[in-house]
């Protein structure tokens, strides 16, 4: 390592090394047991001449010195040593102001100083030497590298640091530690380099340890479980302090890769142990039992470690792949961002249109069902209405024939009223037709009257036929009707009269052969004494009936008296036959009064049942009336019923239709709206998965490649600018690998004589 | 390897998170091996134990990872966030701070986890009455509205440290469980004397029967 050649670093070296050698004689002097062997001795005098000459020994023997750090620097010179390995420059003035100075990371220092090495004597008294150093420098450089400011686990360096050193040295060698020797990039806010240092480790186990990067995979144990303290606090949170000085004393020697190597040493130490186990217990192994067994034999571990040889090229080629990872990641994750980002706008619109689509889909269905509805509101209206139509026509034919009725009735009732008097109502008609009926009964009364006085009137002709037998003429002539009931009764009772006659007639020509038997009787009697009868007894009786002469001759030849007797007997038997004939004739009139009361009485009846009939007939056409003008009532109501009804049913019926209609226009401006936007979506759709997407992809692509390629001229002009100095270093150290050779060898040649110088010496 | 302790019905990977200091590595350590140092170191990275509890006699293993609280080591801890069923969400009682930070790790947590990630705030360092700076109401009510379960801890005393591991736990038992018996599991489910090689797949169906 190229140390610094000015004036302050020697004057501290010089103090340094007084004070080691001041205590190695000390150490000789006092204690035997701590007294060094010769081959201390001789390593403490070779160190010590390093110290002192430690440019030119640098300049002139570099493998030399890295062999013996190598080998361990002694306990005494580390302090120094590792300042001079570190090549740092403790700056006074620098650290004091800092000292002084506030920062921002107290607390979170504050907070880690009692967490640092807390089991080590140094560091464990609350508040004393060593936590309030450990706390000066963390804060100093927390204030000195403000990017980097404070960060968990720098501590424990600080502390390594400190255990050989006061703190402003430890300051200074922690500031080129961080600066030169990549730890800076570790423990900046992002520790990006942590990653890329698991990223480079991995890949190393998986060349030099490939059984146990398989093993670590199928346990999922990332390297970062168990490596990130490793790299982080240089091993001095896993092995022993002692072990963490030797390692101290190489990566100050021979840099970063020096971790890598340790890493891959303690791996290849415990491989055996950690391929049997879980992941939980490789991480209880790898804290405690392979710390224990690197410190078991150091020498052999540090040997272990230096026989591990780390590519560079190979390493220089997985930072690339990493930075390419990286890059692809972050970009990834950039878009994996800026696409999430979409995807849940995207989303968010999804969900509205989801929404507003549905939304629109129930109006649509709401709509659809609605008009439906309408439909077959409208059909059922319509049907209603056919119906009430096919009602209101009924009603009207009812109506109509209602009306004719009403009408007919209001003829007949005006008809009848036109009898009596104008018609004003149907109040007054019935009245009239009351009056009407008193009329009639009036009438029926005169009838009744009539028939009564009929009947007196009989009475008075029977009383008369009684009384004035002789009238019976003047009667029958009365008799005479033109009634042909009259006629036949009359016709019946001149049949009875001429029974009657017949009668008489028959009694008449009985009595008279009883009379001309008596006679015969009389004239035999009368012939034997008396001669025949008088002839003019003769004659009377020759005009009445056709007697023999015999009769005659018999009645002339009579005596005059017996004659004359005879003639009073004869004339009184005329008179008797006459007054039997007269009653006869009586008694036949009798029975043609009886004949004709009898026809009278059914005349009478005749009339009465015409009478009551005509009541009927009336009472029928009253109620008739009567029913007719209630149905006419019913009617009427029930046609304006009706009417109004139909009325308003049509009015409803319209307004419905209005209203479907209406519904339905707005269902199509819908639906159209609809097409509309389905048709704007499926462009829109079409348009971003089209040319949106692949305009945004290319933008995007655009602008990554924008990126990258930003990223690349940082990249180029970072490298540019560390190029400078890492190519000077490169070019150094090809030479130095070309003098390699030459200087081993001259650095043997001298340490033998020097060596032999020594033994002389003592 | 194929040790008793590696029998278990459920393997649940629990993370602990909350700033630096507020006594993570102290919860795990009084969990696992019951132990309290007072001179621990501080958690460089991340870490982790395990412990197997017995909940409805089925052994759970609880795989606890420990974390780094500072937060820039919330790069590469947020990592381990992956596959976890449970949080505990630490802060300091004392520390009005790390109180504060709840939220800025609940949108950590927000994140990096799983959706369905079950969250306890737990309070701890409670043995410092003294020092205390939030109210246990308050955090109780931040933690309700925050739909977190909310438990106050002393890892020195080890009050309550056993019931906040038994409660979370207990916990996505449960909504695992009901998640089986609701829809029975295929060939992922976690065995018993199952390979080690199956802790990934198993935490993954975990998180899987958890979040879905």
């Amino acid at each position: 390592m190229n140390g610094r050649n000015d004036v302050f670093g020697v004057s501290v070296l010089e103090f340094y090394l007084a004070s080691v050698l001041e205590n190695i004689n000390l150490a000789t002097s006092n204690d035997s047991e701590t007294r060094p062997t010769p081959v201390e001795e001789d390593l403490w005098s070779l160190w010590g001449r390093i110290v002192i000459n430690w440019d030119s020994e640098c300049r002139r023997r570099r493998h030399f010195i890295r062999d013996l750090v190598r080998q361990g620097v002694p306990h005494h010179f580390r302090g120094m040593v590792w300042q001079l390995l570190a090549g740092a420059k403790a700056s006074d003035k620098l650290y004091s102001s800092y000292i002084k100075e506030k920062s921002a990371c107290e607390k979170m220092i504050r907070r880690d100083i009692a967490r640092t090495y807390p089991e080590h004597e140094f560091f464990k008294k609350k508040d004393g030497l060593g936590q309030e150093s450990l706390f000066n420098v963390m804060k100093a450089y927390s204030l000195h590298d403000r990017e980097v400011g404070y960060c968990q686990g720098s501590g424990f360096i600080v502390g390594l640091l400190l255990m050989q050193m006061p703190e402003e040295e430890a300051f200074a060698v922690l500031v080129t530690i961080m600066q030169q020797h990549r730890m800076r990039d570790m423990f900046k806010p992002s520790m990006a380099e942590l990653g890329l240092c698991m990223f480079q480790l991995e890949n190393l186990v998986q060349e030099f340890l490939p059984e146990l990067h398989y093993h670590f995979q199928s346990q999922s144990f990332a390297t970062s479980i168990y490596a990130s303290s490793w790299f982080l606090t240089l091993f001095t949170t896993t092995l022993s302090l002692p072990l963490a000085c030797r390692i101290m004393d190489v990566f100050l020697s021979e840099g970063f890769e020096v971790v890598f190597k340790v890493a891959l040493a303690l791996l290849t130490l415990g491989k055996e142990e950690l391929l049997s186990l879980d992941m939980e217990n490789i991480l209880k192994y790898l804290q405690k039992e392979l710390p224990a067994k690197a410190d078991a034999n150091q020498d052999e571990f540090m040997k272990l470690v230096f026989s591990i040889t780390v590519n560079q090229k190979k390493m220089k080629k997985l930072e690339k792949e990493y930075t390419v990872i990286k890059t692809k990641e972050q970009s990834d994750i950039a878009v994996l961002r800026c696409l999430r980002e979409e995807n849940r706008l995207l989303k968010q619109r999804v969900e509205l249109q989801e929404k507003e689509c549905s939304a629109l889909a129930e109006r649509l269905v709401k709509g659809q069902v609605d008009r439906a509805e309408g439909e077959e509101e409208t059909y059922a209206l319509e049907k209603e209405v056919q119906a009430l139509r096919r009602a209101n026509m009924d009603a009207q034919q009812r109506l109509a024939v209602a009306q004719d009725e009403i009408r007919s009735l209001e003829m007949t009732i005006a008809e009848k009223n036109s009898r009596q008097s104008s018609l004003e109502g149907v109040e007054k008609n019935n009245a009239k037709e009351d009056e009407l009926a008193r009329c009639l009964q009036r009438e029926l009364v005169r009838a009744r009257l009539h028939a009564a006085e009929r009947e007196a009137a009989e009475r008075e002709l029977l009383e008369r036929i009684t009384l004035l037998e002789n009238e019976n003429k003047s009667l029958r002539k009365q008799r005479v009707d033109n009634n042909v009931a009259h006629l036949q009764d009359e016709l019946i009772a001149v049949k009875l009269r001429e029974a009657e006659a017949n009668l008489s007639l028959k009694e008449l020509g009985q009595r008279v052969s009883e009379l001309s038997d008596a006679w015969k009787r009389h004239l035999q009697e009368h012939q034997q004494v008396i001669p025949p009868p008088s002839p003019v007894h003769s004659k009377v009786v020759l005009d009445i009936m056709a007697t023999p002469k015999r009769l005659l001759r018999a009645w002339e030849g009579r005596s005059a008296e017996t004659q004359k007797l005879e003639e009073e007997l004869m004339s009184t038997k005329i008179r008797e036959v006459e007054a039997l004939t007269e009653l006869k004739e009586l008694r036949l009139k009798v029975m043609e009064l009886e004949a004709q009361v009898q026809v009278s009485t059914n005349q009478l009846k005749r009339q009465d049942e015409e009478t009551r009939l005509l009541r009927d007939s009336l009472d029928a056409a009253l109620q008739r009336e009567r029913a007719l003008q209630v149905r006419q009532k019913e009617f009427q109501h029930k046609y304006s019923d009706l009417e109004s009804k139909a009325k308003y049913d049509s009015m409803q019926a319209n307004i419905r239709n209005m209203e479907d209609a209406q519904r339905i226009a707005e269902l199509e401006t819908e639906v159209s709206e609809y097409k509309m936007k389905n048709v704007m979506m499926v462009t829109e759709g079409e348009l971003r998965i089209n040319a949106d997407d692949s305009e945004r992809v290319r933008e995007m692509q655009e602008q990554i490649a924008e990126l990258r390629a930003e990223i690349m001229r940082l990249e180029a002009w970072k490298a540019r600018a560390l190029g400078r100095t890492q190519i000077s270093r490169a070019v150094s150290l090809e030479d130095d690998l070309e003098e390699d050779d030459k200087l081993k060898l001259i650095l043997r040649r001298e340490s033998t004589a020097s060596l032999d110088l020594v033994r002389k010496t003592t | 390897m194929g040790t008793r302790e590696d029998e278990y019905d459920y393997l649940f990977k629990v993370v602990l998170i909350g700033d630096s200091g507020v006594g993570k590595s102290s919860l795990l350590s009084r969990f696992t091996r019951n132990e309290f140092n007072l001179e621990s170191k501080s958690t460089i990275g991340v870490e982790f134990a395990t412990r197997s509890i017995e909940v409805d006699g089925k052994t759970i293993k609880a795989q606890i990872w420990d974390t780094a609280g500072q937060e820039r080591y919330r790069a590469i801890t947020s990592a381990y966030y992956r596959g976890a069923v449970g949080a505990l969400l630490v802060y300091d009682i004392a520390k009005h701070l790390s109180y504060e930070n709840v939220e800025r790790w609940l949108r950590e947590l927000r994140d990096h986890a799983d959706q369905n990630i079950l969250i306890m705030l737990v309070g701890n360092k409670s043995d410092l009455r003294h020092l205390r700076s939030i109210p246990t109401e308050e955090a109780k009510a931040f933690a309700e509205k925050n739909g977190l379960s909310f438990i106050e801890t002393s890892a020195l005393d080890s009050t309550n440290v056993e019931p906040a591991f038994q409660n979370i736990l207990t916990e996505i038992y449960r909504i695992v469980s009901q998640k089986q018996m609701r829809e029975p599991p295929e060939g992922d489910v976690i065995r018993p004397d199952a390979e080690p090689a199956d802790v990934r797949p198993a935490a993954d169906s975990v998180r899987k029967q958890c979040c879905q």
